[in-house]
């Protein structure tokens, strides 16, 4: 077998199979059909099937021939990799069978299904042509590689992928992507300061070696008035030593905390408590902690109910029994992964209701904060920030919520089988958490679906740092093998070059290197055609600056705590285990809420905040901090067909040639939009006399905002232009004079992918378009016009 | 006032049979009273009002409300608040007979007292009890109203309740549903026939020209149709003045081998339907249960199926509907459970609804009828798309569920029906002029008898709204079309609803026109869609999505050649004998092999059930490229029959979704779409030789609804548009209010007042 690899192991396949460098092609099936999922276009495709090292790969008859000297992508449009297999299944003329690496094939299939652990199916047609041998041994090859249950297996499929040297030579050349912040350094932090105009809180690096807390980041944010030597004082008293930790700021002045429970058999020394109590109000009086242990799902459950919406959806083959289409929407309820969404979204929705409220600091609290804490801090962000609705914020976001802050991703994902009672989808269920918001309000999110999707996919795809460890620890401890003496000074930090010769030990790289993953016109889809209505940055509100001020001189009192629970406020006593002794006497008339409003204030809250919206400004109608409220009865919250669905046989089987003819409307004007722009710009370079005139005739549509936004602010348009672009225009006005640009700053600009994909809808609004090149020079309106076709050609 | 087809708007002193006595009348001349009634329609009169009622607004729990009168008139229960006027807002989506708080007496299901807080499902002899504190009123639209009557005057209050509750609930005759009383003021000039008939020709060629719908009431509708399908059948016209019998159209088509049989009143007589191109036809028929051991009737219908065997090829293949469907009282039932989950009148319960949600829709049994029904229409489109014979399906009736699966099939089949001419035209077709029974089936006169009520029609629009949901693009119309059909069912005004058969409305229609010689009464068909609505609001009837047929852009979009690659509709031997020789097997073999291995417990029983055939079909049309102006058929899986969200959650404010949903979309398609036109123009302006584009797109838009651009959208627009009533949020007092800062305080009423 390998023997006949070594024909191919450079370059591309006589197939047509490029082969990334040092991968072995183990077997292949020419003449079969790959049956396309609806979303692909639907139908048939026929051509050669592959099984190489690392995955099964199919390329069609007519494909183009690639480009020899494009940078290698790991899977193609049609492959997938053995690790994402989860069951290999054999049809033939009269029966099925589960094909595992021990059994044998008693028939030569017809038919070759594929179940993915990504919930895709995939499934290929050998045809009478096909030789009956190469039908047999390919099926045997899949079953016998794909087996990813050992760790050896994924070390080798790992290697597989990206162990040659060439490819670890690529991946430690690779430029990380400038455009998102990445959270590893304090630098990162200190933007993330800086955009959400979060004043009193610094970046600490107390546990830049790991020795306060082995899960939590490198760099915390901590309240400024709290010194490096105090705040080492203050990891004793929770839980695995996660302090509470600032992780957004909401413009009405309000912050978002997340902590681990505290650890309650210590002694606290005076010094401490006042330590405590200053890093859980930050500058603020009031302190809200929101329980997040109790309600909310365990991984156990999670991990449950994903379980049985798989078997609903795929249907479980061994048994081949499926439910009847009757009983489909009741079976569906009993899995409750619905419920699990909903809940998420409700507490999300509860905590973005407090933020609003302002001056505050809501504290997350979950006894290890490494699940759901991620989960709802991450949500929170998604429905207040319109910045975490695009791609480059989404991922600055789950950088920031997720990874570094030691979600348990290895573990979680359970990529080596050795954690099965830790299993859980934790991080898919906040993926269709987002996309439940993305469905209820597509409009508001400059990522789509496809995105979602994608990110979905790759979590099963043991081939990505992000995902594979379980702290950030583990991941620099890998990267590095120097964990405790090396820090890197800057955040573009690159892999290392100098990786060992350990042929076990490839370089991972991160997941959001989507160019490694997907071709260029699958990326284009991450991003919405049309970008998002222009949002003047909002109006900083003055209570914001002027009652920071205020809530800056009382810092000897005492704040106040309450506890979000069951969506109610509460005052327990033993709230914080150090105030235990000497609480209640503020309080105490305080002591429950009514009972009447236990179960729907919050709601009415929700409602409340949702109802005020209109009756507003009209021409704040889109204020971007308004928080976007999931609904959450019965029929809002849905089942994420194209992800859950996809693979389900009745969605394939039927399966149609549709979205292959037809682009969704919307693209199909974008591109015609552009198009008419581009003739547009054409004519208008063949008959210069005719601009000015055209010029103004566009200049009501496009330079509305810009010049309304000049009489506002005292920016310089391009300033302002480019604040705008940013669709998060933070709350940072008053800041900015001070903070002088910096180049990673403008560089976080979420990105229009201007020059990398010049195909798709990327000129759509001139306006949208301009303040990239404003940043360079003035936007004259001649130059305008002369930008827009150089782009794009 | 509005001004109505031929008659003008003068409204003529009312000359309705009526049952009301004089001094309820007396009451609607009370000048005082006066500014407070609604804008009349032409014959409308007000029985009985009151003043002031507290109409509770709907999503609020602290139950706030409005003030106003409340008026029951013969044609409404109307609601006026005693706020200035609203601005009218943005609200280009204004049914001109009704406003959004009125309610046509047709459309009020059920009546509900709150009596000492328990709430009573009125019936005729509550009414006659004391008044309650509180009237819940169901209407068939779905809506939900709550007036509280304790703060008028005891007997005025009592006097309301009681009106409202005869007018609503009692049974009544024919003769006084409001329509007759509307036509009489509209049609003021009875009395010279002559004019009135070259008024009616008038309206007859307007409509013509404006291309609404085939009527299918003159011979020469029923000869174009069959020319359009190229039928081979034969037009009856004997039944014009309904001797032969009284529940068959006046004229209809029979299949040519059939001779002058018509006895047993029309039983059994096949009714031509559709033809398909191949040749074989869609039939009809009503059937009675073969109890009866009539040899001779046997017999009869015997040669009434050779008939249509003889239509094409001698082969034809009969259906019992009644067999295989649900019966009419299983669809009642199951609607009206289905309903109740969407009637909300408290918000908490709707709140605490949503853990069990899918299971009570699914144990209500209503998506599950849709199902069956599609699932049959799929059936018939197989046999005479694939096995090209004559089907012809029976029920006791013929007048129901074979409208149903005729009109289904049709739709799926014939690109044609999926235009709003077309689909209005069907309608006319199968339902009206194949004298379905709306009068009964929607119990427009509130009759006690449960046997015959069900909604039928609906089931029917439901389904539709499946193929739509599945297929937009395929279709003209949109779902807001649906959705106003289904609710024009119930506004008392249109001939299209209101009668039992053509037998019935010519005779109706004839008795109540003044002068007994005089042609009948023409009244208007809900296809006059101006009556209702102006032409912007009528422009979200149409699909902006909808690909119009263009032969070029077909080639130009698909990329994809496929294999396999079928004609649109094939020869008949192509299914019958698949390939074999070809290069690749025959897919739907190992399709076939595929789906019994996967989902064996579904025909495990019966492995040659008509599902798995139809399966087997469904597939096959799966693997030729979707074609929107080809066969089309809907997915039937459990995932894939839904709610229809726009009809059953549009005045429920909990579920719409502020700047989302699928309007979000659709803006933000009208942007760019009027970008393009806007870039256009300047193109044009620019270059002339530039302007036209080898490859440029068709357009996607027919007409194109105006979007208020300012306002933000709620996700059931149009019906409710974003809610700017005032409302002040509750927070939870008592902690949350000490958890504000007394500042903070102020800045939140500042925001949300």
């Amino acid at each position: 077998m390998m023997s006949h690899s070594s024909l191919h192991a450079r370059g591309r396949d006589v197939l047509g199979l490029c082969c990334l460098p040092g991968e072995c092609v183990l077997q292949r099936a020419v003449l079969v059909r790959k049956k396309l999922s609806a979303k692909e276009g639907g139908g048939w495709l026929s051509g050669t099937l592959f099984c190489t090292h690392f995955r099964v790969a199919f390329v069609p008859q007519d494909s183009q021939k690639p480009d020899d000297n494009a940078d290698p992508v790991l899977l193609g449009d049609h492959d997938v990799a053995l690790a994402s297999i989860e069951k290999v299944v054999a049809v033939g003329p009269s029966r099925t069978k589960l094909v595992t690496p021990t059994c044998s094939l008693k028939f030569t299939p017809e038919e070759l299904v594929l179940y993915c652990r990504d919930l895709r199916v995939l499934c290929f047609l050998f045809d009478r042509l096909t030789p009956d041998t190469q039908a047999v041994e390919i099926t045997y090859t899949i079953a016998k590689t794909y087996q990813p249950l050992k760790p050896g297996t994924i070390l080798s499929f790992q290697n597989a992928a990206l162990g040659s040297i060439e490819m670890k030579q690529f991946l430690s050349n690779r430029r990380r992507d400038p455009s998102m912040n990445w959270l590893e350094c304090s630098l990162g932090w200190e933007q993330e300061l800086e955009r959400t105009g979060a004043s009193g809180w610094r970046v600490s690096s107390v546990n830049d070696r790991f020795e306060m807390s082995t899960s939590l980041p490198r760099f915390n944010v901590v309240p400024q008035r709290v010194l490096d030597t105090e705040l080492k004082k203050t990891f004793a008293h929770f839980n695995e030593g996660r302090i509470p930790r600032w992780c957004w700021r909401h413009p009405r002045g309000s912050d978002l905390l997340r902590m681990a429970s505290f650890q309650n058999n210590i002694y606290h020394e005076k010094d401490d408590i006042r330590n405590l109590e200053l890093v859980l109000f930050g500058g603020q009086q009031l302190c809200v902690i929101v329980d997040l242990g109790e309600e909310m799902p365990s991984p156990a459950d999670i991990q449950l109910a994903h379980t049985r919406l798989r078997t609903l959806c795929l249907g479980d083959i061994s048994s081949s029994v499926s439910v009847p289409d009757d009983k489909w929407l009741s079976t569906l309820e009993s899995t409750r992964w619905l419920d699990y969404t909903r809940c998420c979204l409700r507490k999300a929705a509860e905590v973005c209701c407090l933020l609003r409220a302002g001056h505050m600091t809501v504290v997350l609290q979950e006894p290890e904060d490494r699940d759901m804490n991620c989960v709802v801090c991450s949500l929170v962000q998604v429905m207040c920030d319109p910045h975490c609705r695009t791609v480059a914020g989404f991922q600055g976001l789950v950088q920031k919520e997720w990874i570094t802050a030691g979600h348990k991703f290895l573990s979680r994902i359970n990529y080596h089988r050795e954690s099965d009672k830790e299993e859980a989808p934790v991080f898919l269920l906040f993926l269709d958490c987002v996309w439940q918001l993305w469905a209820q309000y597509p409009a508001r999110f400059q990522l789509t679906e496809d995105y979602l999707l994608a990110l979905h996919d790759s979590v099963h795809l043991p081939l990505f740092s992000s995902f594979l460890a379980n702290s950030q620890r583990e991941r620099c401890r890998r990267s590095q093998h120097l964990p405790q003496s090396y820090t890197p000074v800057n955040g573009l930090r690159d892999v290392p070059m100098s990786v060992p010769e350990e042929p076990v030990d490839p370089p991972f790289p991160p997941v959001w290197d989507w160019a490694l993953q997907y071709s260029s016109q699958r990326r284009a889809r991450f991003t919405q055609p049309i970008s998002q209505p222009t949002c003047p940055p909002p109006v900083l509100n003055g209570n914001l600056n002027t009652n920071l001020e205020r809530s800056w001189h009382n810092d000897g009192l005492p704040g106040s705590v309450f506890l979000l629970s069951r969506s109610t406020f509460s005052h327990p006593s033993n709230l914080l285990p150090w105030r235990s002794s000497n609480s209640g006497s503020y309080w105490k008339s305080h002591r429950r809420a009514p009972s009447s409003e236990s179960l729907s204030g919050l709601e009415r809250l929700i409602r409340a905040c949702s109802l005020s919206e209109p009756s507003e400004n009209n021409t704040i109608l889109h204020d971007p901090y308004e928080p976007l409220l999931p609904l959450l009865l019965g029929p809002c919250v849905r089942v994420w067909r194209s992800c859950y669905l996809r693979g389900a046989l009745h969605a394939q089987a039927f399966s149609h040639p549709v979205s292959s003819c037809t682009q969704h409307p919307v693209d199909q004007l974008a591109w015609e939009v552009q198009q008419l722009r581009e003739k547009l710009a054409q004519a208008s370079n063949r008959r210069p006399e005719n601009q000015i005139k055209h010029q103004e005739a566009r200049r009501p549509e496009s330079n509305l905002n810009q010049n309304a936004n000049n009489g506002t602010f005292l920016f310089s348009s391009s300033r302002v232009s480019q604040q705008q672009q940013q669709q998060a225009p933070s709350s940072r006005g008053a800041a900015q004079s001070s903070a002088p640009p910096r180049p990673q700053r403008t560089a976080s600009d979420p990105p229009r992918p201007a020059q990398r994909n010049s195909g798709k809808h990327t000129f759509l609004f001139g306006h949208q378009q301009e303040p990239q090149s404003g940043q360079r020079y003035i936007p004259s309106p001649s130059a305008k016009l002369h930008k827009r076709p150089g782009n794009s050609q | 006032m509005l001004s109505l087809g031929s008659g003008g708007a003068k409204s003529s002193k009312p000359s309705f049979v009526s049952y009301v006595t004089p001094e309820e009348i007396k009451l609607e001349k009370d000048p005082q009273k006066k500014e407070k009634h609604p804008d009349l329609l032409p014959g409308e009169v007000v029985f009985c009002s009151a003043n002031p009622i507290l109409k509770y607004t709907q999503d609020d729990l602290s139950q706030r409300g409005v003030f106003g009168t409340l008026l029951c008139t013969n044609f409404r229960v109307a609601f006026i608040s005693d706020d200035a006027p609203q601005e009218e807002m943005s609200k280009t989506f204004k049914n001109k007979l009704y406003g959004e708080n009125d309610i046509p007496l047709m459309c009020v299901d059920h009546i509900y007292g709150v009596y000492d807080e328990k709430r009573k499902l009125i019936t005729g002899g509550l009414v006659k009890n004391k008044c309650p504190s509180k009237m819940i009123i169901h209407c068939k639209d779905l809506r939900v109203f709550q007036f509280c009557l304790t703060f008028s005057k005891e007997e005025d209050a009592k006097r309301i309740f009681q009106g409202i509750a005869h007018h609503c609930l009692e049974e009544k005759s024919l003769k006084c549903v409001f329509a007759f009383s509307y036509l009489r003021s509209t049609n003021p000039d009875h009395g010279k026939s002559s004019r009135k008939c070259i008024t009616r020709l008038d309206s007859k060629s307007e409509m013509l020209r404006k291309r609404e719908a085939i009527m299918f009431d003159s011979p020469e509708d029923w000869t174009q149709e069959m020319k359009r399908t190229k039928a081979q059948c034969r037009l009856v016209t004997e039944n014009e003045n309904f001797e032969l019998s009284q529940r068959l159209p006046q004229y209809f088509v029979i299949p040519s081998a059939l001779g002058d049989l018509f006895n047993y009143q029309g039983k059994g007589l096949p009714i031509w339907c559709w033809s398909h191109h191949s040749g074989c036809a869609l039939f009809k028929a009503s059937f009675p249960s073969m109890t009866q051991e009539d040899g001779d009737f046997q017999s009869h219908l015997d040669t009434m199926i050779t008939a249509v065997a003889r239509n094409y090829l001698y082969s034809v293949k009969t259906e019992d509907l009644s067999e295989s469907l649900p019966t009419l009282q299983d669809i009642q039932q199951s609607y009206n459970k289905f309903k109740q989950y969407f009637l909300i009148d408290n918000t908490t319960d709707f709140w605490l609804s949503d853990v069990k949600w899918f299971s009570s829709l699914e144990s209500s049994g209503w998506l599950d009828i849709i199902r069956q029904c599609l699932q049959k229409a799929v059936e018939v489109v197989e046999c005479l798309e694939k096995d090209n014979t004559n089907v012809l399906i029976t029920e006791e009736e013929g007048t129901d569920l074979c409208c149903v699966i005729s009109s289904l099939a049709q739709i799926m089949l014939d690109p044609y029906y999926r235009t709003l001419m077309g689909f209005q035209s069907l309608v006319q077709k199968e339902w009206v002029a194949g004298c379905h029974a709306f009068l009964d089936r929607c119990n427009h006169l509130h009759q006690k008898d449960k046997e015959c009520h069900s909604p039928v029609f609906l089931l029917f629009l439901e389904c539709v709204w499946q193929l739509v949901q599945q297929h937009s693009p395929a279709f003209q119309f949109s779902e807001t079309y649906l959705t106003v059909l289904s609710d024009s069912v119930h506004v008392p005004i249109f001939s299209t609803f209101l009668f039992n058969s053509a037998h019935h409305r010519e005779s109706v229609m004839k008795a109540e026109s003044p002068i007994a010689q005089s042609r009948p009464l023409s009244c208007p068909t809900v296809w006059d869609w101006s009556v209702q609505f102006d032409s912007k609001a009528q422009n979200f009837f149409f699909n902006p999505l909808y690909s119009e047929k263009v032969k070029h852009e077909r080639t130009v979009r698909r990329p994809h050649k496929h294999k396999h690659q079928r004609q649109l509709s094939l020869p008949s031997s192509a299914f019958k004998t698949p390939t074999k020789k070809g290069f690749f097997k025959d897919e739907t073999d190992s399709l076939k092999k595929m789906l019994r291995v996967k989902r064996i417990s579904r025909w495990m029983g019966s492995p040659d059930s008509p599902v798995v055939a139809s399966k087997e079909f469904y597939e096959s049309w799966q693997q030729r490229p979707l074609d929107y102006h080809g066969l089309l058929l809907p997915s039937l899986d459990g995932p894939s029959v839904r709610v229809w969200m726009q009809r059953y959650l549009r005045w429920i404010p909990e579920v719409h979704i502020m700047g989302g949903g699928s309007v979000a979309i659709m803006t933000k398609l009208m942007e760019l779409l009027s970008q393009v036109e806007d870039l256009k123009r300047v193109l044009e302006q620019r270059d002339p030789s530039l302007a036209t584009q080898p490859d440029h797109p068709p357009p996607l838009h027919h007409r194109l609804p105006s979007f208020g651009s300012s306002g933000r959208l709620s996700s059931s627009f149009p019906f409710t548009y974003s809610r700017n009533r005032s409302f002040k949020p509750i927070i939870p007092t008592g902690l949350m209010q000490s958890l504000m800062v007394a500042d903070n305080l102020a800045n939140q009423e500042d925001e949300t007042s």
